[in-house]
């Protein structure tokens, strides 16, 4: 039976595991003192800025640099040429799976294949001038056909964009799967079949990228302060194309402004910088400014899934496919294609028979990497969705449907046809709390309306199984993957009676300077307010693998966990001793070691780390030096889950819409801090909201340019645009991963757009709308219902 | 090189006369002039509400507005809301963990010690309108409307923000 955690008297425990305390990282944050990249900017420094191509698609027939050169306050310029003579390609740190390399080299030489792909670039005294430098580049081109989607990336006539590695536009192609779900379809009593389409979005965190490169060519060290969630995998991925050894190069991320897996791994700018910097001498920065964010930073998701779901008249579902394309833009980016779609398709249901076939395409965008979520949102509209439409089918009520084909935590551990092996759960119970919370049955009853107003309301609901932390490298292995699994920390005891704590994750907003304080606080036993952790320097911390997949805490806390239980057994062992006592008698308290049975025979822990430093007095054998170091590598994934739910009213004359309530329903496990899962699970909402009803990003289909690509047209969720949500938990502890944690970084994403897509089909089902296209509008949903309406009259 | 002009703005109640060319706007002129990066540049074009400061006690989209035209302004940015401890008002978007990556805190803090300075409590509604002019891509706003809202219910009198 799956344990549930007792949260109860957790909020007694300040600064513990469980505790809501608030966070190390505000004050500072709050005064505007917080260290962004480009808030640092070295002495002598010069300015990059970046030469871009404007076509989607075009051959590079002369690049003239000279008026440039001549500009007063110039100091050097790159073209493909140098680039190509003096690094590597950017290597894949998450390729798909048997994917060619495709040599993406950090600028275009002949031909460019996306508007934004750098052809130049200049370094100069300010921003200013390398900009002015840039303006009198004429770099004369081609412009060449372009690929516009997947369906016309694979026709035949349309040119290969990478024609020295491929034959066609398809970079790789995956079946997965188990059973046989071609069999269980044939012999369905119900097939649905739909084709979905998922929308290409920006991660967009505030913080556009950013770096500081500086080089000392006597020691051979190069100083990089970047705005990255993986220190550690930057370190490498830099030394590997500026063709360095890794022990030369130094990452620094201070603060960074928001991630969501925009900031993994290096882009081709980290490394003109770096280039320039070795040429120059001297100190480069590069800020991206939001027109060049559009366009050089990767976007997230876009996909087009052909699914099928078969089941017995019963409602039992016997076997579901999912053919699906991802368009990948012009090059297999650092993090690769989202590669959670396949692995989370079947979500929380029981199906033996079910499978996928991944295609990943290339066309002339911008490269595609992660972004929150990893494809899970995909997977979970496409299949909730068609659920729904089997219910419909079925003549099944959605929620029991659901229920009937939902695994129980006594099925658990369940291993999915995708190899997912789900942990513990009740996922029932989730799907049930949401439904009494949004008002389900009452809505059921009540019937869509119209309303007074004219209006009609809908519910709808959306359940998922969510993979978080990718656990361990034997799952990469077999994955093509260039990062292992590893979290490792290092804990130092200092002379002020604190403990410090080094870790190579960066500081990015999820709190994970508080977090591991609270962890190492509650092993030791000591006061979080002496904990401090020291985040994101390659040069200071144990190497690690980095900040994604919801996996920091996962990864981190069975590292913090080890090291902290040998760091407080070093200090009983070393304060009985000063106490004339044995350690088993000895407990820490705070900012004290003392007896158990004697509370007067007391030493401050500073006493103790003292002794223990400059190693006078301690006891017979004992090393000098009181600092501990683990490292961690879970055995499995942690898998979260739950449902969301909301209630929508349509107008059905004109298509508008309101998300009036919006209720989460989610398992996190056991929770260390509850305000900030709270935090990141609204967060994470905000982002699936954007993408479910505003949020695409639009490429004109003659040009191939990108028509909304500043921040005055991309609409993204502003304090006005969002309903309030309501969470509700529950705390299900994880069997496999420290501590019972859960992560819980991306969950918010997952469920959004399949969720309000669900409710707005429910709120015109009478009309006959289905919707398959993402994101939902106004003008959308007035399409789908003048399309069922047209449809109704062939019909009739 | 360019040419130059003089400038005289007064940030946060201490007057800087700097030469700069008049296509600086002023959250560079706060942040490479001055070394005050608290102000923090989203978009550059005026949507994100990122750099939000007061000029004259007015809340202003500082990459819109050249230095050039804060000559003889004043000007009130985040670093000048803690003293010893966090404003009150910094303070309360702590309590309500009403950041997380703090990227555009500044911002979200200078376009409510504006609403402050005015003496109003804009209702729920009426908040969500005004802070809309602020962008945040990690909390989902909620946290932020309560901070605000906490601060102003609690703040009683008008305090002098924006001097």
């Amino acid at each position: 039976m799956a344990e549930v955690v007792q949260t109860t008297r957790t909020s007694l425990r300040e600064g513990r595991i469980g505790s809501s305390v608030s966070r190390k990282e505000d004050d500072r944050l709050l005064r505007g003192e917080g260290r962004f990249t480009d808030d640092v900017e070295p002495g002598h420094c010069l300015h990059m800025a970046v030469g871009r191509c404007p076509f989607p698609h075009a051959r590079i027939l002369s690049i003239d640099v000279s008026q440039a050169v001549a500009l007063e306050g110039v100091e050097d310029v790159l073209v493909g040429s140098d680039v190509v003579s003096r690094s590597d390609p950017i290597s894949v740190l998450r390729p798909v799976a048997d994917a060619p390399d495709l040599g993406f080299y950090a600028m275009a030489t002949d031909v460019a294949v996306f508007e934004g792909h750098p052809v130049v670039s200049v370094v100069a005294v300010s921003r200013h001038v390398a900009e002015d430098a840039i303006g009198l580049i004429d770099v004369d081109y081609e412009p060449l056909p372009h690929v516009f989607d997947v369906e016309s990336a694979m026709d035949p006539r349309s040119p290969v964009l990478h024609p020295r590695v491929l034959k066609s536009n398809l970079l790789v192609k995956r079946l997965t799967g188990a059973g046989d779900p071609e069999a269980r379809l044939a012999e369905a009593d119900v097939v649905v079949e739909e084709r979905f389409s998922i929308n290409r979005v920006s991660p967009l965190p505030m913080e556009t990228r950013a770096i500081v490169a500086e080089w000392q060519a006597g020691a051979r060290e190069l100083t990089v302060r970047h705005s990255t969630q993986v220190p550690h995998l930057v370190r490498k991925q830099l030394a590997e194309s500026l063709r360095l050894e890794d022990g030369a190069v130094r990452v620094i991320a201070t603060d960074v402004g928001g991630g969501f897996g925009l900031k993994l791994g290096i882009y081709p700018e980290d490394v003109l910088a770096c280039l320039h910097a070795m040429r120059a001498r001297r100190p480069v920065k590069w800020v991206e400014d939001r027109i060049e964010f559009f366009r050089a930073s990767t976007h997230g998701r876009e996909s087009v899934h052909s699914v099928r779901v078969g089941a017995r008249s019963d409602g039992q579902i016997t076997g579901m496919f999912d053919a699906y394309a991802v368009d990948s833009g012009g090059y297999n980016s650092p993090m690769g294609s989202p590669q959670l779609t396949s692995h989370m398709f079947t979500g929380p249901y029981r199906v033996n028979d079910a499978g996928t076939e991944h295609s990943v395409i290339l066309t002339n965008k911008a490269p595609v990497g992660a972004y929150r979520g990893y494809g899970q949102p995909e997977s979970c509209f496409v299949r909730e969705l068609l659920i729904d439409r089997l219910a419909c089918r079925l003549g099944r009520d959605r929620v029991e449907l659901r229920a009937q084909n939902m695994l129980h935590s006594q099925d658990m551990p369940w291993q999915s046809t995708s190899g997912a092996t789900y942990d513990s759960g009740d996922y029932e119970a989730c799907l049930r709390m949401a439904a009494q919370a949004i008002g389900y049955e009452e809505h059921v009853k009540r019937g869509r309306g119209p309303g007074t107003d004219g209006r009609y309301t809908g519910v709808g609901l959306a359940s998922f199984v969510e993979r978080t932390g990718y656990a361990s490298s034997k799952f990469l292995a077999r994955r093509g993957s260039r990062f292992g699994a590893h979290e490792s920390v290092t804990l130092r005891a200092n002379r002020s009676g604190g403990v410090d704590v080094y870790n190579g994750v960066s500081t990015f907003g999820v709190g994970t300077e508080t977090s591991f304080a609270q962890i190492v606080a509650d092993v030791i036993g000591i006061d979080f307010d002496s904990v401090r952790v020291h985040l994101g320097d390659t040069g200071a911390s144990p190497l690690n693998t980095g900040g994604f997949a919801s996996r920091t805490l996962i990864a981190s806390a069975g590292a913090l966990r080890q090291a902290a239980e040998e760091l407080r057994a070093k200090i009983l062992r070393i304060g009985a001793f000063m106490l004339d006592s044995d350690p088993e008698d000895a407990v820490i308290s705070r900012g004290v070691v003392c007896l158990r049975d004697d509370p007067n025979a007391c030493l401050p822990l500073a006493e103790v780390y003292d002794r223990a430093i400059i190693n006078q007095g301690m006891p017979p054998g004992e090393e000098p030096g009181l600092e501990s170091g683990a490292q961690f590598e879970p055995e499995a994934a942690a898998y979260g889950y739950g449902t969301a739910a909301a209630r929508v009213s349509v107008d059905p004359e004109t298509g508008d819409f309101d998300v009036e309530r919006f209720v989460m329903v989610h398992d996190c496990g056991t929770p260390v801090n509850p305000v900030l899962i709270d935090g990141q699970v609204l967060g994470g909402l905000a982002q699936g909201y954007g993408q479910a009803v505003m949020e695409e990003l639009r490429y004109d289909e003659e040009t191939g340019q990108l028509i909304n690509g500043t921040m005055m047209d991309y609409f993204m969720p502003t304090a006005a645009d969002l309903p309030e949500i309501e969470l509700q938990h529950t705390f299900v502890k994880s069997p496999v991963t420290p501590f019972g944690v859960r992560g819980v970084g991306e969950v918010g994403t997952v469920p959004g757009c399949a969720t309000i897509a669900s409710a707005i089909c429910d709120a015109l089902a009478d009309f006959g709308v289905e919707i398959n296209r993402l994101p939902l509008s106004p003008e959308s949903v007035w399409r789908a219902l003048n399309q069922a309406k047209a449809s109704r009259e062939v019909r009739s | 090189m360019p040419e130059r002009v003089e400038v005289t703005i007064s940030v946060n109640g201490r007057k800087h006369r700097r030469q700069v060319e008049p296509r600086m706007h002023l959250a560079d002129f706060l942040r490479h002039e001055l070394g005050l990066t608290g102000t923090h540049i989203g978009c550059e074009q005026g949507v994100c509400g990122n750099c939000t400061v007061l000029v004259d006690g007015q809340a202003v989209k500082s990459c819109l507005m050249f230095a050039a035209q804060a000559d003889g302004q004043r000007v009130t940015t985040v670093e000048s809301l803690a003293e010893e401890e966090l404003h009150p008002l910094q303070q309360a978007f702590k309590d309500a963990h009403a950041l997380q990556c703090g990227y555009c805190t500044p911002g979200f803090l200078m376009a409510a010690a504006a609403i402050a300075a005015e003496g109003r409590r804009p209702s729920r509604e009426e908040l969500r309108e005004e802070l809309s002019g602020v962008i945040c891509r990690c909390t989902g706003y909620e946290n932020i409307l309560i901070a605000v809202e906490r601060y102003l219910e609690d703040r009683g009198e008008v305090e002098a923000v924006g001097g």
